[in-house]
């Protein structure tokens, strides 16, 4: 029975492992039109929030009455946008946080006039980056993310030394990074600095299954090729799958945690589900058309 | 007994050595951060550094029981107040709150980042390009003139990102002086002039010492009603070196005598400048034509709705008048490239919720584990593997005083994310049916372990250069916790699972 079985699926993986690789392509080119799309309307591949924009971000502690608050301010500051925290247990509003690319010395005392009372460092915490250091932050970090893939590509070639398998891995990383990004876009979120530093830890973090795949196809000896694979598509799947149960609980407690957690973990979230799709599906796919035409099985 | 390898061994000493280093402290009370030596508190003998056990017999043990022991103030009458601590006991009599800040024992040798523990944090862009030695000196005046106006507790460094900006970064931990800005971004260019002339400036050439937080030559001289408000007036003495009080006896020697209601001054006053703007104009009494005086008294002002708000505006305007006479004005133009204040409250909802967050993720990991492999001891191995490499990268954290922001813990989360992967790695090649011997299936997990290593450093690396390394924190934790878990915790993961499976 259970050898029945085995012959089922290995032929059946024989047959449609071309057009499973198509999903991920499919998915991969309409990530890469959206952010072409994206780009040719706000000239930039992202939102980016006033940390890397230039701008002035106010915490207000407590629970603020917003809606008076933010229909008054808009008034004066169109540009404003507001977020909310709140209490992991009560749900309660714990912070109003206020975002415009106004300086602090706009911004404060118009938000100080509504509120009726000083900010002082006990009820608010103000942050503010110029205009031309948040710029040149933005610069570098991309540069960081380029630089990354760069060094990245360089490990995963010194390891395998072959074109084709190496390329593969490269390319499923790359699939993440475009297929997180058009997500992010598409979600609407404006993108700080630790969310570009979440996308460099994609490209260290995602290769794993990847390098785990190859390894398996190419340097384990038994079993048949698509055995190998399956076997470690079954390893991998867990190794994203523990990463995504410890990702994803963050994601409902978003509300509740500094800002740079959430992108991050947001990113990574997004980005691990891109990778099961790019690792079985597309990685998988060139490493089978790989062995298949160099005889290995 | 089951007999343990060395590699286990080590596991376990350096998780020893983690817990010595980060020394959790169960010790109640407060913590005296500062004592203001013009005060009652200071004659009567505290100082900061002492821990506050108790006031008036009633035990303190939080921030909240302090406030309310000293509820009662300020009083009309004089009354006694009895402050215990761990060493002594101290009797002050005084009808106004005790000028002492006091903070929590820090329960730990970790240090948390600005975002999470409070404080002020400030980017300074100078204006131009600054050597190194240049940069040293600006680094030099900034840090006396934020200890003389009594920030200690202060981190300044050079830091330049990869356009080859140099910039100086301030981290002041929890705390965030109000004139932060004024004192770290404006020169602070002190000039008294009489007329065109300028008589002195400040710094040690001009100066040569300052009173200050000595109520007989330094203080608040009075207050009443003007306009709108209430006025402060503060005076304090200077002492000028012997070149700036000939220069004086000069300049002076050359003015006319007028005489008012109020005596016979000269016909030109003393003006002070700071960073050119006029603060105070004095009237120079007639007995100083001419002489060549060192001891010249500087007044000022400041302004409030009420007499609390005049009187603090005053002694703030007096205490930065200070510090620039002291320190004398920054060598260069300073711009502000970025500044935060970050109210320290918020931080400990965030400590809560991390620590919330980093067992749900525990439990989230464990049940897959469990549900997967439906062995408890293979799970628990994995789980306190993952606990090991956190502990670990705490450790090393808190050894070279790295101040832990939400980024860096992120890291510290993601690089337990690694180290379960590898783990599942290791299970999987060693439990694997195939005919290879285990010894060549542990050296292929070890292939993909160590490769799935070096992807990661060669990914974060670029952080530490990026964004004047605001993101640092966040790369070195990640390239700390997957280093211990390659050299540390992975070979003693291996060792307990091949015991086991020999069990």
């Amino acid at each position: 029975m259970e050898e029945i079985k085995k012959t089922e699926s290995k032929s059946w993986y024989n047959k449609w492992y071309k057009i499973l690789f198509a999903i991920p392509i499919i998915i991969m080119v309409l990530s890469l039109i959206y952010l072409g799309i994206f780009y040719s309307k706000h000239n930039d591949f992202m939102y980016r929030d006033v940390s890397l924009s230039g701008g002035t971000t106010i915490t207000l502690n407590g629970n603020v009455d917003s809606a008076e608050f933010e229909s008054s301010l808009k008034q004066n500051f169109p540009d404003v946008a507001f977020r909310k925290l709140t209490d992991l247990r009560t749900g309660e509003p714990i912070a109003l946080m206020v975002e415009s690319s106004s300086a602090p010395e706009e911004l404060k005392p118009a938000v100080e006039k509504i509120l009726g009372y000083n900010l002082t460092s006990d009820n608010s915490s103000v942050e503010f980056t110029g205009a031309t250091l948040s710029q040149g932050f933005y610069k570098q970090l991309i540069y960081a993310l380029i630089a990354s893939f760069i060094l990245m590509s360089i490990v995963i070639f010194v390891m395998f030394r072959t074109f084709v398998p190496s390329a593969a891995v490269i390319f499923a990383a790359f699939g993440d990074i475009v297929m997180a990004l058009a997500a992010v876009d598409y979600l609407g979120i404006k993108l700080s600095a630790a969310g570009i530093a979440a996308f460099l830890m994609l490209i260290g973090y995602s290769v794993d299954t990847d390098i785990l795949l190859t390894t398996r196809a190419l340097k384990k000896k038994q079993g048949t090729l698509n055995e190998r694979i399956y076997g470690a598509f079954k390893t991998g799947i867990l190794m994203t799958g523990t990463a995504l149960a410890a990702v994803i609980p963050v994601l409902f407690l978003m509300g509740s945690l500094p800002d740079s957690f959430k992108q991050i973990f947001l990113i990574l979230a997004l980005g691990l589900f891109a990778d099961i799709l790019n690792t079985w599906l597309t990685n998988a796919g060139i490493i089978k058309w790989y062995c298949d035409k160099k005889g290995i099985d | 007994m089951v007999k343990l390898t060395i590699r286990i061994w080590i596991l376990i000493i350096i998780l020893v050595l983690s817990l010595l280093v980060i020394k959790p402290n169960f010790e109640s009370g407060l913590i005296i951060k500062s004592v203001d030596s013009n005060s009652t508190a200071f004659e009567a003998g505290l100082r900061s550094g002492q821990v506050i056990k108790s006031i008036d017999s009633q035990e303190i043990k939080s921030m909240e029981d302090f406030s309310k022991a000293l509820a009662q103030f300020p009083t009309k009458e004089k009354t006694k107040l009895i402050i215990t601590t761990k060493e002594a006991t101290y009797t002050l009599f005084t009808n106004e709150t005790p000028k002492i800040t006091v903070g929590q024992i820090p329960s730990t040798n970790l240090k948390f980042g600005l975002d999470i523990a409070g404080g002020s944090r400030a980017l300074i862009k100078p204006e131009g390009e600054l050597s190194t030695p240049e940069l040293n000196d600006l680094i030099a005046v900034t840090t006396e003139r934020l200890n003389v106006y009594g920030l200690t507790d202060i981190i300044i460094r050079p830091t330049s990102d990869l356009s080859g900006n140099t910039y100086m970064l301030i981290e002041i931990a929890g705390a965030n002086p109000s004139e932060l800005e004024e004192l770290v971004a404006k020169q602070g260019k002190f000039e008294a002039k009489i007329g065109n002339e300028t008589v002195f400036v400040g710094g040690k050439k001009d100066i040569a010492s300052v009173c200050r937080n000595d109520a007989s030559c330094s203080g608040i001289e009075s207050c009443y009603a003007v306009q709108g408000g209430e006025l402060c007036r503060f005076r304090f003495v200077v002492h000028l070196s012997e070149d700036a009080a000939k220069r004086h006896a000069d300049i002076t020697s050359k003015l006319g005598v007028n005489t008012t209601e109020e005596g016979r001054y000269l016909d030109q006053k003393l003006d002070l400048y700071l960073d050119d703007k006029l603060v105070d104009s004095l009237f120079i009494s007639e007995e100083l034509k001419g002489r060549v005086t060192t001891q010249i008294q500087i007044q000022g002002s400041g302004t409030g709705a009420s007499r609390e708000d005049a009187f603090n505006a005053a002694q703030k305007s007096m205490q930065k008048l200070q510090t620039v006479l002291i320190t004398g004005s920054l060598p260069y133009k300073l711009e502000i490239a970025k500044l935060d204040t970050i109210s320290p409250s918020l931080g400990k909802e965030f400590t809560t919720n991390i620590l919330v967050l980093a067992l749900v993720v525990f439990a989230a990991v464990s049940i897959v584990l469990f549900v997967k492999y439906r062995k408890i001891k293979i799970t628990s191995a994995v789980i306190l593997t993952m606990f090991s490499e956190a502990f670990i990268t705490l450790g090393i954290a808190a050894l070279i005083k790295w101040n832990l922001d939400a980024p860096s813990i992120a890291g510290i989360i993601a690089g337990m994310g690694t180290g379960v992967n590898d783990q599942i790695v290791i299970i999987d090649e060693s439990v694997s049916t195939d005919l290879s011997s285990l010894k060549e299936r542990i050296k292929r997990a070890f292939f993909i372990i160590v490769g799935a290593f070096f992807t990661i450093i060669a990914a974060m690396l670029p952080l530490f250069w990026a964004g004047a390394g605001l993101l640092r924190g966040f790369a070195l934790t990640t390239i700390i916790s997957v280093s211990v878990g390659i050299l540390v915790t992975r070979p003693a993961f291996a060792d307990i699972l091949k015991k086991i499976q020999q069990s």
